[in-house]
C-alpha cells in the first residue's frame, strides 16, 4: 500500500516537472516570436516617403534603395559635420626606448568622414621649430594606433610636445581639411 | 529531479557565500578582537576631452556668410585647470590662389570679429564638461574681386592646450 502511494507521489513530482518544462519551452517561443516580429517589416512607421512620390515598401533596417540626395541640400551641408577628435593632457614614455606605447584614436564620430595623421612633434622653446618624431599613415574611424617606433631615443625628463592631427575627408581625393594641434607634456622616464 | 534542484541550490548557497567572504576581504569573527575591517576603493580619471573642429568652409556667390560650430565635450580635468582653443589662420585670413587672394573674417558668437591670429575662441573650466562657440565666416565677394580663376583656399589650425 504505501509502496503504491509513493509511486503515485513519483507520478504526480514528474508530471509537475514536465508542465513546468513545457511552461518555459512556451514562454521562450513567445518571447522569440515577439522579438521577431519587432524587426518585420510592413509596418506603416518603417515605409519612407521617397522625393518622386511614391511610398517605398518598407525594408526594415536595410538601406532602402528608394532614398536620393535632396538637390537642394548643397554642399557646405557635406561639410556642416566637424571633425571630431581625442585629446589629452600628457604622454608618458619610458626613457631610452624608440619603441613606445601611445593612445592616436581616430574616434568612431568620424565614421565614413574623415580618416587622421598623426604626427608627433617635440618643441624645444621656440613656437616655430620643432623636431617630428613620428608621422602616422591614415587611421580610420574607430581604429587607433597603439605601438610607434620614434625617429630617436629621449632621456629621462618633460617635454614640450604637440600631436598634430590632420584630417582628410575619405573620398577619392583625400582631400585635406583644417587641422588641430594638441599640446601636451611627453613624459619620458 | 529532486536530487538534481538539490545540487543546484547547494552550489549557488556556496558560490554566493564565496562571493561575500571574497569581497569583504578581511575575515572577522565573533573571536576578533578588532570588530571592523577597511578595503581601499579607488578610481584613476585620466585628463581627457573630445574637440570637434569646423572641418572646411565652401563661400558661393549666394553663401557668403557661414556658421559652423566649435565644441569640447566630455573634459575631464584637474582642479583649477582650464581648457583653451585657440585658432590660427595659415594666409592671415585670406583664401589665397597664386598671387590673388580673397579676404574673409571670423566672427565669434556673432559678435568678435578674430582679427589677430592665434586668437582665444573657448574655454572651459574645470568642473565644466563640456562648452561651445559659433563661428561665422564672412566674406564680401564683390569688395574683394578674386583676381584670376582657381580655387582659392585658406587653412586653419586649432590649437586645445590644459593649463
Amino acid at each position: 500500500m504505501n509502496w503504491k502511494w509513493e509511486k503515485e507521489e513519483e507520478d504526480s513530482e514528474k508530471k509537475r516537472s514536465v508542465l513546468l518544462l513545457l511552461l518555459i519551452l512556451l514562454l521562450l517561443i513567445i518571447t522569440i516570436v515577439m522579438l521577431l516580429r519587432r524587426g518585420k517589416p510592413g509596418g506603416n512607421n518603417t515605409e519612407a516617403n521617397v522625393p518622386d512620390g511614391n511610398i517605398s515598401g518598407g525594408v526594415g533596417l536595410v538601406i532602402d534603395p528608394n532614398a536620393e540626395n535632396n538637390p537642394s541640400y548643397d554642399n557646405n551641408n557635406d561639410a556642416e559635420q566637424g571633425v571630431t577628435i581625442a585629446g589629452r593632457k600628457s604622454i608618458t614614455i619610458p626613457a631610452n626606448k624608440k619603441e613606445v606605447s601611445v593612445d592616436f584614436y581616430n574616434p568612431i564620430e568620424n565614421a565614413e568622414l574623415y580618416y587622421l595623421t598623426f604626427e608627433l612633434r617635440l618643441y624645444n622653446g621656440d613656437e616655430q621649430a620643432y623636431e617630428v618624431l613620428y608621422t602616422s599613415g591614415l587611421v580610420a574611424p574607430g581604429k587607433y594606433i597603439n605601438r610607434i617606433k620614434l625617429s630617436r631615443e629621449l632621456k629621462k625628463g618633460v617635454y614640450d610636445a604637440v600631436i598634430h592631427v590632420q584630417p582628410y575627408r575619405m573620398d577619392d581625393e583625400k582631400t585635406l581639411t583644417n587641422n588641430a594641434d594638441l599640446k601636451i607634456s611627453l613624459i619620458v622616464n | 529531479m529532486k536530487r538534481l534542484l538539490s545540487v543546484i541550490l547547494f552550489a549557488a548557497i556556496t558560490l554566493g557565500t564565496s562571493f561575500i567572504s571574497l569581497a569583504a576581504g578581511d575575515v572577522i569573527t565573533q573571536d576578533s578582537q578588532e570588530k571592523s575591517g577597511q578595503i581601499t576603493v579607488d578610481y584613476n580619471a585620466e585628463v581627457s576631452y573630445t574637440v570637434t573642429i569646423p572641418a572646411s568652409v565652401t563661400f558661393t556667390d549666394s553663401e557668403k556668410n557661414i556658421e559652423r560650430p566649435l565644441e569640447v565635450k566630455d573634459v575631464m580635468m584637474n582642479e583649477g585647470s582650464t581648457l583653451s582653443v585657440n585658432v590660427a589662420s595659415l594666409n592671415n585670413y585670406q583664401m589665397r590662389c597664386g598671387e590673388g587672394y580673397i579676404d574673409y573674417k571670423i566672427m565669434m558668437n556673432y559678435a568678435t570679429a578674430l582679427e589677430e591670429n592665434n586668437r582665444n575662441i573657448l574655454s572651459v573650466n574645470s568642473g565644466e564638461k563640456s562648452g561651445w562657440a559659433i563661428l561665422s565666416f564672412v566674406t564680401d565677394l564683390n569688395k574683394n574681386n578674386a583676381k584670376y580663376a582657381g580655387n582659392y583656399t585658406d587653412t586653419l589650425t586649432f590649437t586645445v592646450v590644459i593649463n
